[in-house]
């Protein structure tokens, strides 16, 4: 039973970074490996303002968000925006954003240092019984949000305008031009829905598993693992996706041995783009086989 | 004076590593992350072999370049379905994997803990033990090496690894086999950078696994793309000014703690001036060094 939680938890995690990853992949067309840092900044500027300045955690929370958000649309301004005016093609944005990451996480590790930090100032508890197993406030707070984001994010896009402009651009982003949206415009709210998502991602991550300045690569991976295996359709495969790549590394971790995971992961990876290409969804996209 | 050498050595092997790598990215037109584990595989290779069996220095880099090479080729089995961005996750995945393994197995490799121990580089007898030898040595490899790509790349095969890296359809509908060239760079790739594992693993005489992970297969291509990617020499003066970079930095009196980032911060910034300048329209010159148009 316990493990069933611990896939759930890892799942909700994986499903949120994965999500707000397609939001943007979706309508940048590039991996935006940048994207780690977002998550890695959220949480040490929480831990910035509910610990180094002493304002509590409900404060740190927004302006986290705030800030993250403020950076990722300096970034897009300033760098993505002249890059992509110049035709550069996708591996070149992608080799771009790595360049960022690399950048932007040393600048982290500058200011906060190397070692693990954390925003907990509540003590470890033993958690509540549930079924058969053991289960911490936090992790209970991680599901909860972690659904609730999701279901937010995607009424967000369905019943507003501006989601709708987002997934107009997305699917297609010579029509949506001449129809008069602004994709610059879109680009920009995809950042801000995207980023915030992730930010809250690494928060919660933090708040279970403490902080590293490094921690938002490994997440993003998986992310992107789950989103290839679920094969780039829509929000259902990308559940899938993490779903099973939460589940076979929680197994294996119970098998074998927790140091696996990470190779299980990509093992999965290659397995899926050897024997399926295209990921559960079977959408033909032309990055596989030519 | 020792100093010195102990970077010129470096240079030699990073060359080695990144000309390497530039056969694939460069020449082919796939980003490989993957190439830190072919080091990796050449450095254990011969590590394992010389402190379990003390076999010959000569054999050990022939099972280096083997082993590798199979490696590489069944990696490019696998890689070779995808391309663009696509390709660097696969490699990146791949590359995480050889770590994990070399960071995990540890009846074999000992884990994180290492192989301490490895002996110098002996060749029928004479043993490149102190460091000017040395220097001499890998300067030959590397020098080997060049000159093999260099031919390689002036020959009929390098010339359909650029055809194929420009437009990979119009290269297949002139009756180039595409696949197979992919392949066979990919593999030529990784035997050649297992060379430059077997320098390293005899120089230091101790290996771990943090020599060989993810940010050393980013610092490799870094270097590839801001020497240019098709351009040896260009990538000579990349490797040289990135390995004494660290060091100028400490010259100006930086910090130690500060200067390792201030490094990684400076070759980030380098790849996104470059990618920047990459994506200038109409524009042949895609390095910061001169480049023959050939």
């Amino acid at each position: 039973m316990q493990i069933v939680f611990n896939i759930f938890i890892t799942f909700g995690c994986y499903s949120l970074i994965g999500y707000s990853l397609f939001i943007l992949y979706s309508i940048l067309r590039f991996f935006h490996l940048a994207h780690a840092i977002s998550l890695t900044s959220g949480a040490y500027i929480t831990y910035f303002i509910a610990i180094q300045q002493g304002l509590g955690l409900w404060l740190a929370v927004p302006i986290s968000v705030v800030t993250g958000i403020l950076l990722m649309i300096v970034v897009n301004q300033w760098i993505y925006k002249p890059l992509q005016s110049r035709k550069v093609e996708s591996w070149q944005m992608l080799i771009a954003s790595l360049g960022l990451y690399v950048v932007l996480q040393n600048v982290v590790s500058m200011l906060w240092g190397d070692s693990t930090l954390s925003f907990r100032t509540w003590g470890v508890k033993v958690g509540y019984e549930f079924m058969g197993a053991y289960i911490t406030g936090v992790q209970v707070i991680t599901i909860i949000s972690c659904v609730g984001l999701s279901v937010l994010s995607r009424v967000f896009l369905e019943k507003t305008n501006i989601g709708q402009q987002i997934k107009a651009v997305s699917s297609n982003p010579e029509l949506s031009g001449i129809f008069g949206i602004s994709k610059s415009k879109a680009v920009v709210w995809s950042f801000v829905l995207g980023t915030g998502l992730v930010v809250c991602a690494g928060i919660l991550i933090a708040a279970d598993t403490d902080m590293t300045p490094t921690m938002g690569f490994n997440w993003l991976l998986y992310a992107v693992v789950a989103m290839i295996i679920g094969g780039m359709g829509r929000m259902s495969y990308l559940l899938l996706g993490s779903l099973l790549l939460a589940t076979a590394q929680h197994l294996s971790a119970y098998y074998l041995d927790s140091k696996w995971m990470n190779a299980i992961a990509y093992i999965i990876l290659i397995a899926f783009l050897y024997f399926r290409p295209y990921g559960f969804s079977g959408k033909r996209i032309k990055k596989a086989e030519i | 004076m020792d100093y010195l050498l102990h970077l010129a050595i470096l240079i030699c092997i990073y060359t080695i590593l990144s000309q390497s790598l530039s056969l694939v990215a460069g020449y082919s037109g796939q980003i490989s992350l993957a190439h830190a584990g072919f080091y990796g595989i050449g450095a254990y290779t011969t590590a394992l072999l010389s402190v379990n069996f003390e076999t010959p220095v000569l054999l050990n880099l022939f099972a280096a370049l083997v082993l590798s090479g199979l490696a590489a080729f069944v990696v490019a089995k696998v890689a070779v379905k995808t391309i663009d961005d696509y390709y660097i996750i696969i490699t990146l995945g791949i590359q995480v994997v050889i770590y994990s393994i070399m960071n995990n197995w540890q009846n074999v490799t000992h884990g994180p803990l290492g192989i301490p121990g490895i002996p110098s580089f002996t060749v029928f007898g004479f043993a490149f033990e102190n460091k000017l030898s040395f220097l001499l040595l890998s300067a030959l490899f590397a020098g080997l090496v060049w000159f093999i790509l260099y031919r390689l790349s002036s020959s009929p095969f390098g010339r359909v690894l650029r055809a194929l890296s420009e437009d990979e359809v119009y290269a297949k509908s002139l009756g180039k086999n595409v696949q197979n060239a992919k392949i066979s760079s990919f593999v030529i790739s990784g035997m050649l950078a297992s060379i430059a594992g077997v320098l390293y693993a005899h120089y230091i005489s101790y290996i771990d696994p943090t020599s060989f992970t993810v940010d050393e297969s980013i610092f490799i291509l870094s270097i590839v793309i801001i020497g240019g990617m098709r351009n040896l020499k260009g990538i000579f003066f990349a490797a040289a000014f990135l390995v004494l970079l660290p060091e100028a930095l400490r010259f100006v009196g930086m910090p130690s703690s500060i200067a390792a980032n201030m490094r990684q911060i400076f070759y980030g910034l380098a790849l996104i001036i470059v990618v920047f300048r990459m994506g200038k329209p109409n524009s042949k010159k895609i390095s910061f060094f001169k480049r023959k148009i050939s």
